[in-house]
Formats: structure tokens, sequence, C-alpha cells
């Protein structure tokens, strides 16, 4: 049973989310990551590329909504 | 079946980019005023609140501090789903017949993700607040909430999407360069870099494992996990929850994304006199797919109504009796009954079938696939096992904030296919290549 409700009422850092995210919703991530360097045909400035993009979305998307965030504090409060 | 576009020549399939059509600024201007209506409601919700809504605290109409917006986001996110498993089910599975809408399916995941992370922003309030409250909970919180799960998947599935488009139109801008407006020379150049044709095969390789990751990550534990887990892993509310919100999240969405992918290529195909790009069989066999996939819908809605009455807990009992003597949720199903129908009797006599009927029937499905996403999030929220919401007045009727959003999105939609249609080829160079296969092997 998970110690949702247990004494001092603070969730252990390791949870259910530890484990299905990062270990079962995102394994198809690994899976082609590894894809992409390993097996033919296949070359480490493609994959570096594909990665690129991955990462670089990701910040831009959040970077951006972080930036928007800062101009509302400024500009408003 | 199959259709063999590969008769097609360039110059057709850059049409959008290089030709003005009065329909484009039709769609623009309509887009725009939907857009124009939104923003207008949505600023008196930032000035006011969200009370404006009445989803405030715990909700000003009969306790519902989630409606159309987290139902509509539901909505969305599906449409999204599904238009990206179409995409890597061509390229995967080799439905070839499909790959002339593949990439306006992708587009479409795009949109959509976008219009379902707006409706996130405005729904927290203080548009601020999604970055307050989830980038620094985000490291301790991932572990234990849904909420934060969903948040997570999400930007996975927005930048794996975006990836997959990022890495197939190198292939085609190099081939149609000359043939794209010199004034987007900078953005092309970008798209571009360090393109040389040796990379082709590699990275249709890297492209097939990526629709991979997205054909098991979508329907399996998206649409079909995370997005259903935010309701059914909470048996506080009974209409929400039970494994069956898997699979029924999964058949909604790709209904709901096939009449999208209808829509669009429709309209694309009228404007641009695309008859020979998106010949009709494509249009024969998407509806096929969308009478398949309605009637998992009605399958699994069938299970949820007679699980929940036939000899039920006490709760669930009531939620479901609840929700089959509310009017609207059999509207909502009869529009996908009729489609059904409509289909049905077009498979049997082709003949029956036009493209502007499966447009309608289309629209018929998104209707009722909004309309029971809302139901579904507004009706769980009211038949809690607990009463605590008992006390608060009123009913719930979306307002016009609300549904203004509707438009709003629906206008971001529009407007975005409009933009990228002038920017890059919304169908694939591959499907009018005749000699694409080479590039896989």
């Amino acid at each position: 049973m998970l110690p949702l409700a247990s004494a001092p009422y603070t969730l252990p850092f390791v949870g259910p989310g530890t484990y299905l995210i990062f270990g079962i919703v995102l394994a198809p991530i690994y899976v082609m990551l590894a894809a992409w360097y390993l097996g033919k045909p296949s070359d480490s400035k493609s994959a570096l590329l594909g990665v690129t993009y991955l990462a670089g979305l990701t910040t831009a998307l959040w970077g951006g909504l972080f930036v928007a965030t800062m101009v509302i504090k400024f500009a408003f409060f | 079946m199959s259709v063999d576009v590969t008769g097609v020549d360039r110059e057709t399939l850059v049409r959008p980019i290089q030709s003005r059509s009065k329909y484009f600024l039709v769609a623009l201007v309509a887009a725009l005023a939907g857009i124009g209506v939104w923003l207008y409601f949505y600023t008196q919700q930032l000035q006011h609140g969200l009370i404006v809504t009445h989803l405030a605290d715990w909700g000003s109409g009969g306790g519902v501090p989630w409606g159309l917006y987290i139902g509509a986001f539901i909505w969305w996110v599906g449409i999204a789903h599904g238009g990206i498993i179409l995409s890597a089910a061509v390229r995967l599975l080799g439905m070839d017949t499909y790959q002339p809408v593949a990439r306006m399916a992708e587009l479409l995941t795009i949109a959509a993700l976008t219009c379902a992370g707006i409706y996130i922003l405005i729904h927290v309030g203080r548009p601020d607040r999604l970055v307050t409250s989830v980038l620094p909970a985000w490291p301790w919180r991932v572990h234990w909430s849904p909420l934060v799960w969903d948040v997570t998947v999400i930007t996975a599935y927005f930048v794996l999407t975006a990836t997959y488009l990022l890495l197939t139109i190198r292939y085609d801008i190099h081939r149609l360069r000359d043939r794209l407006p010199d004034r987007l020379e900078p953005l092309y150049k970008a798209l571009m870099i360090g393109y040389s044709e040796t990379e082709d095969k590699v990275v249709e390789r890297m492209v097939w494992w990526l629709a991979f990751a997205i054909i098991i990550m979508a329907p399996l534990l998206l649409h079909g996990g995370v997005i259903p887990w935010l309701f059914a892993l909470l048996p506080s509310m009974a209409g929400w929850a039970g494994g069956v919100q898997g699979p029924s999240f999964l058949s909604i969405a790709l209904t709901s994304a096939v009449s999208g992918i209808i829509i669009i290529a429709a309209a694309f195909r009228y404007a641009y006199g695309w008859e020979e790009l998106i010949p009709k069989p494509v249009f024969y066999g998407l509806s096929k797919w969308l009478g398949f996939f309605g009637l998992l819908f009605l399958w699994l809605q069938l299970q949820q109504v007679i699980t929940g009455i036939f000899a039920a807990p006490t709760t669930l009992q009531h939620a479901t009796e609840v929700k089959i003597a509310t009017p609207i949720y059999w509207v909502a199903i009869g529009l996908v009954i009729a489609a059904e129908a409509y289909i049905f009797a077009a498979a049997l006599k082709s003949s029956l079938f036009t493209i502007p009927r499966i447009v309608a029937v289309s629209v018929l499905v998104l209707v009722g696939t909004l309309v029971e996403k809302t139901l579904f999030v507004v009706e769980g929220l009211q038949h809690a096992h607990f009463q605590l919401y008992d006390g608060v007045p009123g009913v719930y009727v979306p307002s016009a904030v609300e549904l203004s959003s509707v438009l709003g999105t629906v206008g971001i939609v529009v407007l975005f296919f409009l933009v990228v249609s002038k920017v890059i080829p919304v169908v694939e160079l591959h499907a009018i290549e005749d000699d694409h296969e080479e590039v896989r092997d």
C-alpha cells in the first residue's frame, strides 16, 4: 500500500511516477535514442542533430514560458 | 486499396506556397475573427479572474471547477495523439494510401497539442502559474502527481512530433528549394543546417524509430495512459475511476483525429484543386477508419453504461444513472451513431459516398466527442463519492468565456495551417515520388 497518508504527511522522493514515467512511459524514447546511435545506417552527426532538436525544443518551450513569466512578473506585479 | 499519386508533379505539391487562393483569405479572416472573439473574452478573464467562467474555486455552477476547459483539453490532446498515430502508421506499416495526408496529420498534432497547452494555461488563472507552479516542483512531484506526469508526457510528445517534422522536412526542402519563396531563405537555411544527401538514409531510419516510439507511446501510454489516469486513478470520482477509461479515451482520440484529418485534407483539396494529389479513395479509406474507431467508441460507452447500471457500487450506479438521464449525452452518442450509419451505408453502396458528406459527418463526430468529454468531466465531478459540492448553488452551463475558447482554439489551428502551408509543403514529397522506397532500404 502506498504511504499516501502516513505521518508526517510528506511523500518519499521515489513514488509510482518514478517507475511509471521514467521506467515505462518514456521507455520507447530510450529505445529510439539507442537505435539512433546503434545499428546501420547511422551516423553520430545526424543522431546529434536529432538529440539537439529534442533538447533544444524542450528548452525553447519551457524557456520561452519562463521568459513570458518573467515579463508578466515585471510588467504587472 | 492503394492510391497512386506518383504521377503528380512538384508544381502541384507546392501550389499552396506559390498561389493565392480566395479561400485562403476567407479562412484567414474567419480564423482571426474567431481568435479575436476569444481574446476579447479571455481579456475579461484576465481582468476579473476565473469567476467570469463560473469555474473559480469549487465552481459557482453546481460545484464544477472543471468544465469545458478540461473537456476541450482532453479533446485537443486526443486529436493530437490520433493525428501523429496516423502519420506513424503510414511510415511503420506501409499504409501508403494515406501518405498524402500524413504530414497534415503531423501538423494537426502540433497545432492541437498547442491548443491543449493553451487550455491548461488559461485554466490555471494567472498564466505565469504554469511556470511558477510546475517548474520548481517538477523534480519532486513527477514521482507522485498524475498532473505532473501529464505535463511531462505532453512536453515529450510535442517535442517528439516537432522533431519528427523537422527531420522529415529537410529532404523536401532540399529538393523543392527552387520552388520555395526566397524571402524565407534564412528560415530554410536554419532548417537545413548541416544537410547533405548522404544523410537521407540515416535520417529515414531515425524517423522510423521516432515513429516507433510515437506509435507505442501515443495510444498505449499517453492517450490510453497518462491522460485518462488524470481521472481514472481517482476513486473518489465514481464516473472517472476505472481501467476502462484508457481504451475509452483512446477510442475518442482516434475517432476525433480521423475526423480532423478528413476536414483539413478536404479543405486543402477544395482550396487548391488537389483532386489528383488527395484523391477520393483516400477519404473513402479514412471514412472506414472513422467508422471503425467510432464503433470502438460506442462499444466502450456501452461497457461503461452496462457495468455502471447493472449491479454497480452505489456511487457508480448513481453517476451512470445521471449520465444516461442527461439528454445531451444522447445527443453526443446520437451524432456518432448517425456518423456510423452513414459510413456503413457508404461502405455497402459506394455511390452514397461523397467528400462533402464525410466532412459533414466528421464535424458531427467532433461535436459529439467534445460534448461527451465535457460531460465526462462535469458529471464526474458533480457525482463524487463525497458530498462536498452538494451545497454549491447553480447548475453548470458553459459560459460565453469558455465557449469562445473553442472558437479561438479552432481559429488558432486554422491560422497555423494557413501560415505553415505558405512555408513548407503540407504533403510529403515522398507521396509523389515513385522511387522513395530506395531511400528507405
